[in-house]
């Protein structure tokens, strides 16, 4: 990165070399500067009402005993009222556990299968491969409230597919209810999730393996070298940087889970599959009196939960590629 | 070298009819729920509750789409996503490509800055900050309006395809800057040369802010509370199912008329995409 723009900052704003007419020089100088501002204007503009000003009032608003309608005024500021109402409330801390997990889980299981199908279909002597690609992609497409309706109807347990498949192959003596009971409902969701989602991080790797070139394999194949020491030794090392970014995205979406869990659960049964972004929906939009302050310093406290969990993840991250490449040795 | 080839051929074949069958059967259990839904949009009320798993079904009803498309209003819907949707896409696209290609080539005062706040709020739940982008939409009163829909959706996202994007423009050989300066290209019209070679990146843009706006709920639903012929597919389904006591046809069909623009895209773009990932998430 650093290199290009050295290189590239030696003509755009300094004169062009060997001219000898100033005045020229210099309107084409205050143009450029003109243009790098009308080119980054739109972003400006939508990034700063959309994404900067909405955190900044967010952090204001968790000060306020507040119902998003009516004017903020200083008698509703509670100062950390709402944090320590938060940090004292059952609910959260259980929407707080249930989201980790969530998280870390739903993670551990997209990322290795996600990337084991990614390297089979980038083989290039796989046939149909842009079949089966479509075929693992296509649950992305769906609308979430399908995902939901679609879901809920093959995991009944009275006339569902599954119950029905389950039970006529002798595996099961009794149909089960994986929605509706607590001890199962929060992990049939990450699965749920995981099938959901799934596409795009075998897109992901996809992209991460076009960085492998294809001959390593073929003298590994000579070799005689076996698939899975390939991928220990070959293809793990070359994509050990962009994993390091794919596991981090995948941490972070999964953290923000919502949709699955409205039109799965809705938190249920009872409150077993709550999550941080239905806690904050629930209090400011749903449950009246809409607390908006409230849900603001929920969403606060959750983008640190957030930040810390990048940051943790980012060290070790940085940590296993500096050791990969070591034992990956001349390929990194 | 041929024997080694041929060897090497027959070997692949072997593999390949192994892989073949195993992916047919996980691919199958896979898009077992997907295809499910879609049969379900084919059958009659009664057939889709007592046929069971089965994809087949025994009697055919497409009154459930006419249902979806006319009684239910999809038709409107229909129309609405799509303007939603390309629109939005056009407005991230270009300033996603602009700021990028600023970024990428050029310095300015508070360019670091620029990129922190880009990289920073990368990973932030920006679904928790959506009542003050509420708050800006109304204060331009735009609320119930097609545009006001369309520029939240456009204000939404943005930061990963403006790094996207520079991270393209980065690559892009200093010589070609150069050669177009000699025959004296300016700011803008070298601009115009390198936007086209960016095929890979605008693609991964189009899918993804496509596939996230035709099946965006939380926008359309906040923003079209008191208009309800401006919704989009997925607040009209969710619609749906409150008015017409659960039509689970009538919806299948509905799903499947919502999708299928959606997988076009795809299968145009899909070469594309991985390329245009693969420049970006290097770094």
């Amino acid at each position: 990165m650093d290199k290009t723009i050295e290189s590239s900052s030696s003509h755009p704003l300094s004169p062009p070399v060997g001219g000898t007419r100033t005045p020229i020089r210099l309107s084409r100088k205050v143009s450029t500067g003109l243009w790098i501002f009308l080119f980054l204007l739109p972003f400006l503009l939508l990034f700063g009402a959309f994404t900067l000003w909405p955190l900044i009032a967010t952090v204001v608003f968790s000060f306020f005993d507040w119902n998003g309608i009516d004017a903020l005024s200083a008698q509703n500021f509670v100062g950390l009222g709402n944090y320590l109402e938060l940090l004292h409330d059952p609910l959260f801390w259980q929407s707080f556990w249930n989201t980790l997990l969530f998280s870390v889980a739903n993670t551990a299981i997209k990322l290795p299968l996600s990337l084991f199908l990614a390297i089979i279909l980038t083989r290039k002597w796989l046939w149909f491969k842009r079949f089966f690609r479509t075929i693992f992609f296509v649950p992305i497409i769906l609308p979430i409230a399908l995902v939901g309706q679609i879901f809920t109807f093959l995991l009944n347990p009275s006339n569902g597919a599954l119950n029905g498949f389950l039970l006529g192959i002798g595996l099961l003596k009794q149909p089960i209810d994986l929605l509706g009971n607590e001890s199962t409902a929060l992990w049939a969701v990450i699965l749920i999730s995981v099938w959901q989602i799934f596409g795009q991080y075998m897109l992901y790797w996809m992209a991460a393996l076009q960085n492998v070139p294809e001959e390593l394999y073929e003298c590994a194949q000579i070799d005689r070298v076996n698939p899975w020491q390939q991928f220990l030794y070959i293809t793990l090392p070359m994509i050990a940087p962009m994993a390091v970014v794919i596991t981090l995205l995948g941490l972070v979406n999964a953290l923000h889970v919502f949709g699955v869990v409205v039109t799965l659960t809705s938190g249920g049964p009872g409150t077993s599959s709550y999550v941080l972004s239905y806690y904050i929906y629930q209090a400011a939009f749903q449950n009246l009196p809409f607390r908006y302050g409230y849900a603001s310093a929920t969403a606060v406290l959750f983008v640190v939960l957030a930040a810390i969990f990048v940051i943790i993840q980012w060290r070790l991250g940085r940590d296993n590629t500096a050791s990969t490449r070591q034992i990956g040795g001349g390929h990194a | 070298m041929s024997i080694l080839q041929r060897w090497r051929r027959s070997r692949f074949v072997r593999y390949n009819l192994i892989l073949v069958t195993l992916l047919l059967v996980a691919g199958f259990v896979w898009v077992y729920p997907f295809l499910w839904a879609i049969s379900g949009s084919f059958k009659t009320q009664i057939g889709l509750f007592t046929s069971g798993a089965s994809l087949i079904p025994k009697q055919f009803d497409f009154s459930n789409f006419q249902r979806a498309w006319i009684t239910a209003g999809f038709s409107q819907y229909f129309f609405n996503t799509l303007l939603y949707s390309s629109a939005s896409t056009a407005v991230e696209l270009l300033k996603s490509a602009l700021c990028g290609y600023v970024l990428a080539r050029y310095r300015f005062p508070g360019r670091n800055l620029l990129y922190s706040l880009i990289v920073g709020t990368l990973f932030i739940p920006l679904a928790s900050i959506i009542l003050p982008q509420f708050l800006v939409v109304e204060s331009l009163g735009l609320l119930n309006t097609q545009a006001g829909v369309i520029l939240a959706f456009s204000g939404a996202a943005g930061a990963l395809y403006v790094l996207l994007f520079a991270n393209f423009f980065k690559g892009i050989p200093e010589e070609l800057f150069d050669a177009a300066k000699v025959d004296g290209a300016g700011f803008v019209r070298l601009f115009r040369l390198v936007f086209p070679l960016a095929r890979p990146v605008i693609a991964t843009v189009v899918i993804f802010n496509f596939i996230a706006t035709w099946n965006d709920f939380n926008i359309p639903l906040i923003y079209t509370l008191s208009a309800p012929n401006l919704r989009n597919l997925a607040v009209g389904m969710f619609a749906f199912q409150g008015e017409n006591s659960f039509d689970w046809t009538g919806f299948a069909a509905g799903t499947v008329i919502s999708f299928v623009p959606v997988l076009i895209i795809f299968l145009l773009f899909q070469g594309y995409f991985v390329r245009g990932l693969s420049g970006a998430v290097k770094e």
